[in-house]
């Protein structure tokens, strides 16, 4: 490929990367997006979010077929499962979005470079293609937004067949009839449903003594009640110090975190999802004197501005939750900023969601966190059981919880556990970007019958004033 | 006969009314309601609660049936058959349970509850007529609730085989041919779901197209669905009485030839009217809009300390929308200084898809006199619509030229109606369309189209 120079070059073609660039495009400058992979999307579109929210569809859709008809009157014979099938329509998904990015590349006149792309140094990056090829691309700006990978758990070596990591776990050409997942946060949970449905036995082990750490402490109960009731098990407080492969499958040595005899845990597959760690591997960060923090992130000054001028950096590779809606958003910011911009991220209030059944969402403080901060706050908690929509859909499990400043009202986090909670928790985003109290939300008009009246009801439980319980 | 002091007297136990009485109770006052049928009314009777349950089971039987064809996700099941009669017995388990919610809640905050016929003697004094013989109330303030009951159709009254939404809610068995008269959001969610369940169904409807309140670009992918579940719709047609033998529906198309449709069922659902029948009405010479009870921004009638609320007083029929007048009446009558100012009532059908509105429309917007801007993002490139197999719809959103101040919110799609509270939240604070921009919306979910909705019509838009 002949050198090439740009106003823009994205290292990294995921959400933070392709958003960045095409805003980059949009706003008039000569920009480029450097992906290793053969498609767009990053990890999210590739191998994350997407490909596993069609997996809990599907799975979900199965489970309702097997167990979920009977109560409204509908008989049917236990359904069978094609995987193949439901695995080929995931990649249908797939496919079908990274098409997209490449329609909106090309709509928005990015030039797309494939191949690893690494820093020089400032205004310059040396992309290595799959054949080995190398070439030069300059820019007056390098955005790094090569985001994240596995963390890998030491003398647990994945081999993405017996034990896999979230991508092989995406992809196991049957059903294990037993899975082992290491670490309880949204991956492992999300991707541990997915197998429990379609038939696995799923035992979650994890390190701390809860599941789903940072968020609520109260939400975490119920999902882990909500979890074992659907029939995962949970091994918490034990930690996973080796791992041996055989032809029956995968030998895990468990010990307790607290001491005490280790314990031989079998499993058919292992999925290990204890994290994932910023991917900054060959990008010559150190070489071109870019700042990283202890933990491997790529340092800036707040407005994706690295150490080095001309250098940014957004995602999953710079502080803050791993979040593909996040990075979007830093993308839109970064590119508004080299385009002489203003743009703010509020990076208070950032929704999480996890794809469990029920859903889980969240937006700003927990109450451990207002505890630890010492703010004074007031809680309103409903549940979707004194819902009429939640009721019609037989789908009553959950709450929604809200959190107040105890002196002013204003909404400092939202928790909710129920169907749509992904959907529910934007009302309670946009209210708090707004600086909403409680009350605003409570004397807000909610159509019925819908579980956001639960999110009403919650937010007028903070005074005392709700109306159905 | 014996006769009863209260500070507040509430006519009518449906939404509006029972969340006045639960709202009067938490406030200290002395609240008494009389009800003449069931606690929760229409809604949690015979309207939106047992209508939804009926939608989700309809729903869940056509996805199964779906699944026994040829199924994309990969699930291999047997041809389904349906219980309908188990169907009916859960639905009216869930209502059940709700009624007795409500019956408990009233208690819980001290209402005392009558059930019987009121009728207005004046403006202070009611008599009912109990299971315990008549009763005379005496309030301070009265709250009329008593909501509507379903239109009818003079050239064919109910009765036999032409049935309200009421009945459709409880029929014993799922009738084979079933017709609908009336095109809005109460005969196509019950068309639709009775379709799902294996009637074959035709829609009657005297305008040239369905859901005639919504604009053609909504109510689309919904004409498609009902188009694909094999609805057979018959636009600016009229339903002119059942045929001599009793056995069909007889209809006028626009040029004036006639056509016989048997049907085992007939549901008329052409609209709704305020239910004042026995009220006492003519005792008290309120003002009356139209056949609708007058009132101001306090839900005040004409008559000092006479209160109405809810379908009684008009447009939009809506349950949520008598609740919050509940609400605020109730804080009224506590002393509070409140007054009716909602930017955002949000309405729904629960079609399939569904559809969504908030604000204004695009049209009512122009007739509004607001220079505007308007553009729609479609769920085909939403990755959460995507997965879900949902990719039908879209959110439109409809802002001031001008200031990009948002005046209106659509959509329609499957599953969207929960989207509808971040909508009227938005207009309700006054979001411009940059607000919505700088709003940090969860990905993968449905809500991004909103986000995204609100780029394009900034002229901004990231994924189209």
């Amino acid at each position: 490929m002949a050198d090439q120079s740009f106003d823009v070059v994205v290292i990294g073609g995921g959400p933070g990367g392709y958003v960045c660039a095409i805003k980059a495009a949009q706003l008039g400058l000569k920009t480029a997006c450097v992906e290793k992979d053969a498609t767009l999307g990053g990890t999210c579109v590739n191998v994350g979010c997407i490909p596993s929210k069609a997996l809990l569809q599907s799975s979900h859709l199965f489970e309702e077929a097997g167990h979920g008809l009977a109560q409204h009157g509908i008989k049917v014979a236990a359904p069978g499962l094609d995987l193949a099938a439901m695995l080929a329509r995931k990649d249908k998904v797939v496919q079908q979005s990274t098409a997209g990015i490449d329609f909106l590349f090309k709509k928005n006149k990015v030039t797309r470079i494939q191949g690893t792309g690494r820093i020089v140094k400032a205004g310059e990056v040396e992309v290595t293609a799959a054949d080995g090829a190398k070439s030069k691309v300059t820019a007056k700006h390098i955005v790094i937004a090569t985001g994240s990978e596995v963390t890998p758990l030491p003398n647990v070596a994945i081999d993405e067949k017996k034990i896999v990591s979230s991508t092989g776990a995406l992809a196991l050409p049957q059903v294990p009839k037993s899975m082992v997942v290491v670490g309880a946060g949204v991956i492992g949970l999300e991707l541990g449903s997915v197998w429990r449905r379609l038939g696995a036995e799923v035992t979650v082990i994890e390190f701390l003594d809860r599941i789903l750490p940072g968020m609520d402490g109260e939400v975490a109960k119920q999902m882990q009640r909500t979890l074992t009731r659907q029939g995962m098990k949970f091994r918490l407080s034990a930690k996973v110090t080796g791992a041996k492969s055989g032809a029956s499958g995968v030998a895990l040595s468990v010990e307790p975190v607290n001491g005490g005899a280790a314990e031989e845990v079998k499993a058919d597959i292992v999925l290990v999802a204890i994290g994932r760690r910023p991917y900054t591997n060959g990008l010559g960060l150190k070489e071109a004197g870019i700042a990283i923090d202890n933990r491997g992130r790529v340092v800036t000054d707040g407005h994706f501005a690295t150490s080095v001028s001309g250098i940014w950096a957004i995602g999953d590779v710079i502080e803050g939750p791993m979040l593909a809606h996040k990075s979007e958003h830093e993308g839109v910011a970064c590119a508004e900023l080299i385009a002489g911009q203003k743009p703010v991220v509020n990076h208070d209030v950032i929704p999480g969601v996890v794809y469990t059944w029920p859903e889980v969402a969240a937006v700003g403080r927990t109450e451990e966190e207002l505890k630890a901060a010492g703010i004074a706050y007031k809680a309103g908690k409903f549940p979707f059981s004194a819902n009429g929509r939640a009721r019609a859909n037989a789908d009553a499990e959950g709450f929604v919880k809200v959190l107040a400043d105890a002196r002013t009202d204003r909404l400092l986090g939202a928790h909710v556990v129920g169907p749509m909670a992904g959907e529910l928790i934007h009302e309670f985003a946009m209210g708090m970007v707004f600086g909403a109290s409680s009350e605003d939300i409570g004397r807000i008009c909610h159509a019925h019958p819908t579980l956001a009246e639960a999110v009403k009801e919650a937010s007028l439980m903070v005074t005392g004033r709700q109306v159905n319980l | 006969m014996p006769e009863i002091r209260t500070k507040v007297l509430i006519i009518g136990g449906g939404p509006g009314g029972y969340v006045t009485a639960i709202r009067l109770g938490q406030l200290g006052i002395a609240t008494m309601l009389v009800e003449r049928a069931w606690l929760g009314g229409t809604c949690l009777n015979v309207g939106c609660i047992p209508s939804k349950a009926l939608i989700h089971a309809a729903e869940a039987f056509e996805q199964a049936v779906h699944q026994a064809g040829t199924d994309r996700y990969g699930i291999r099941v047997e041809r389904p058959s349906i219980d309908f009669g188990r169907t009916m017995e859960w639905k009216d388990g869930i209502v059940g349970r709700l009624k007795g919610g409500v019956a408990a809640l009233l208690k819980k905050h001290g209402v005392k509850t009558l059930a019987g016929h009121a009728t207005m003697l004046d403006g202070k004094t009611a008599r009912v007529e109990s299971d315990t013989g008549p009763q005379v109330i005496k309030a301070e303030h009265v709250v009329l609730a008593t909501g509507s009951v379903p239109a009818p159709l003079t050239a064919l009254p109910f009765g036999g085989r032409v049935i309200s939404s009421s009945e459709a809610l409880s029929l014993s068995d799922v009738p084979q041919r079933l017709v609908v008269v009336g095109a809005g959001y109460i005969g196509l969610e019950l068309g639709t779901a009775f379709a799902k369940l294996g009637s074959k169904v035709t829609v009657v409807e005297a305008e040239d197209r369905i859901l005639p309140a919504y604009d053609t670009e909504l109510t689309r992918p919904v004409a498609r669905r009902l188009g694909a579940l094999g609805v057979e719709m018959l636009a600016a047609t009229r339903a002119r009485g059942l045929s001599p033998d009793g056995e069909a529906l007889v209809v006028e198309f626009a040029g004036g030839t006639e056509r016989r449709l048997p049907a085992d069922k007939i549901l008329v659902a052409i609209g709704r009217r305020p239910c004042t029948e026995g009220l006492g009405l003519d005792q008290l010479d309120l003002g009356m809009d139209g056949a609708f009870i007058r009132i101001d921004e306090r839900c005040a009638t004409s008559m000092r300390n006479v209160w109405a609320i809810g379908d009684l007083t008009g447009e939009p029929m809506l349950a949520h929308r008598a609740m919050a007048q509940g609400e605020m009446v109730a804080e009224i009558i506590a002393g509070q200084r409140r007054a009716f100012d909602k930017v955002a009532i949000p309405a729904i059908c629960f079609t399939d898809p569904e559809v969504v509105t908030v604000g204004l429309s695009p049209e009512k917007a122009r007739k509004a006199g607001h220079e505007i801007r308007v553009a729609s993002f479609p769920f085909q490139a939403n990755g959460r619509a995507l997965t879900l197999g949902a990719e039908e719809g879209f959110v439109r959103v409809t802002a001031r030229a001008d200031n990009h101040l948002i005046l209106g919110i659509d959509a329609v799609g499957q599953g969207i109606a929960e989207l509808s509270a971040a909508f009227g939240l938005a207009l309700e604070m006054g979001a411009r369309l940059e607000d919505i921009a700088g709003t940090i919306h969860a990905h993968p979910t449905l809500g991004e189209a909103f986000h995204e909705a609100s780029l394009r019509t900034l002229g901004e838009a990231l994924h189209i």
